[in-house]
């Protein structure tokens, strides 16, 4: 190789990794902007959907970290139903970790002092994940909402909240859920219905 | 008059869930911010083993045409090794080389004329 052709080389080779370094800082640009555009709304969708600050935190973390790992290649329209997607899926497993959390305590059972103790109002789980103190200050209006998605099923759930709360379009929700179009009218179509008995006709005024 | 009730009940959940997120208070947005930085670490791994795994079938492609390459060149040393190959490529060489090689090939014709009188000769004799 002569000494000109070795620079030439050297001199492709430096662009090339300069290149490189700018497109990675760009890739951060997006994805920071895009995370920074989404976290807010996706804490308080996990939160009223598991009823828990600390375990909603982490189901968004986890998506966060999923589609910086995975999906950061996509182009960035598809972005938002895939991150829904991924905090959907965290979701679920959380509700199926419960489940069986709840089907082993039943199994071992409690002690009758433990019940004795027990009040179940006091424990339940406030429908928007909220601090008793932040409870007193809060619109009733979100305290009814929250209880009648909760009492919804998990699917009608899902496409109110992604339809509405997250303003996802009929494919981004099906793409979000992994169900078709068709089947997200369904849902959502029910859900609105449920939501207009459950809270009265007279709500949204 | 349905449409309308379901258009007012979007819109007041909407709101109420705008509400609640500009209400988020400075310990989460601040756990939010870390979980984002943290995310934004894992984009910088992520692409190197992206990029590494996706240089794979290349790196194999590769890797095969340098075997295919060897199992060649090793096939032509084998021939090469073979005794009657240097003696033959000798031979040619020296017919090539030949003067009266040179005739020949300007008599070419002629010769394969002569073949042919020669093949179709025992031909007419039985």
């Amino acid at each position: 190789m002569t000494l000109e052709t070795a620079a030439r080389a050297f001199a492709v080779s430096s662009g090339r990794e300069e290149q490189d370094g700018a497109t990675t800082l760009q890739r951060q640009q997006r994805l920071n902007r895009f995370l920074a555009g989404v976290e807010r709304r996706a804490l308080r969708f996990a939160e009223i959907a598991v009823r828990d600050r600390d375990d909603a935190m982490d189901i968004v973390q986890d998506a966060m970290i999923k589609l910086a790992q995975k999906y950061a290649d996509k182009p960035e329209t598809e972005w938002t139903p895939l991150f829904y997607r991924i905090v959907q899926n965290g979701i679920r497993d959380w509700h199926r970790r419960q489940a069986v959390r709840n089907r082993v305590m039943s199994w071992f059972g409690r002690g009758k002092d433990d019940e004795s103790d027990y009040d179940p109002v006091a424990e339940a789980p406030d429908p928007l994940a909220r601090r008793p103190e932040e409870t007193v200050q809060t619109d009733g209006a979100l305290d009814e909402l929250g209880a009648a998605l909760g009492r919804l099923p998990t699917r009608q759930r899902e496409a109110f909240m992604l339809r509405t709360f997250e303003g996802l379009d009929v494919a981004g929700t099906a793409t979000a859920m992994g169900i078709s179009a068709g089947s997200v009218k369904t849902h959502y179509s029910r859900a609105v219905h449920s939501l207009r008995a459950a809270l009265g006709e007279h709500y949204g005024e | 008059m349905n449409e309308e009730d379901d258009d007012k009940l979007v819109r007041r959940a909407r709101a109420l869930f705008d509400s609640s997120v500009d209400e988020l208070d400075a310990e989460r947005l601040s756990k939010l911010n870390r979980a984002r930085r943290r995310a934004l670490e894992e984009l910088d791994h992520g692409p190197a083993f992206g990029s590494w795994t996706r240089l794979l079938p290349a790196g194999g492609a590769a890797a095969a045409a340098v075997l295919v390459a060897l199992i060649v060149l090793r096939t032509d040393e084998v021939a090469i090794d073979v005794p009657m190959a240097p003696a033959a490529a000798e031979m040619d060489f020296e017919l090539l080389i030949d003067e009266d090689s040179f005739e020949m090939l300007e008599d070419l014709e002629f010769y394969s004329w002569m073949e042919l009188t020669d093949l179709e000769a025992p031909r007419q004799q039985s």
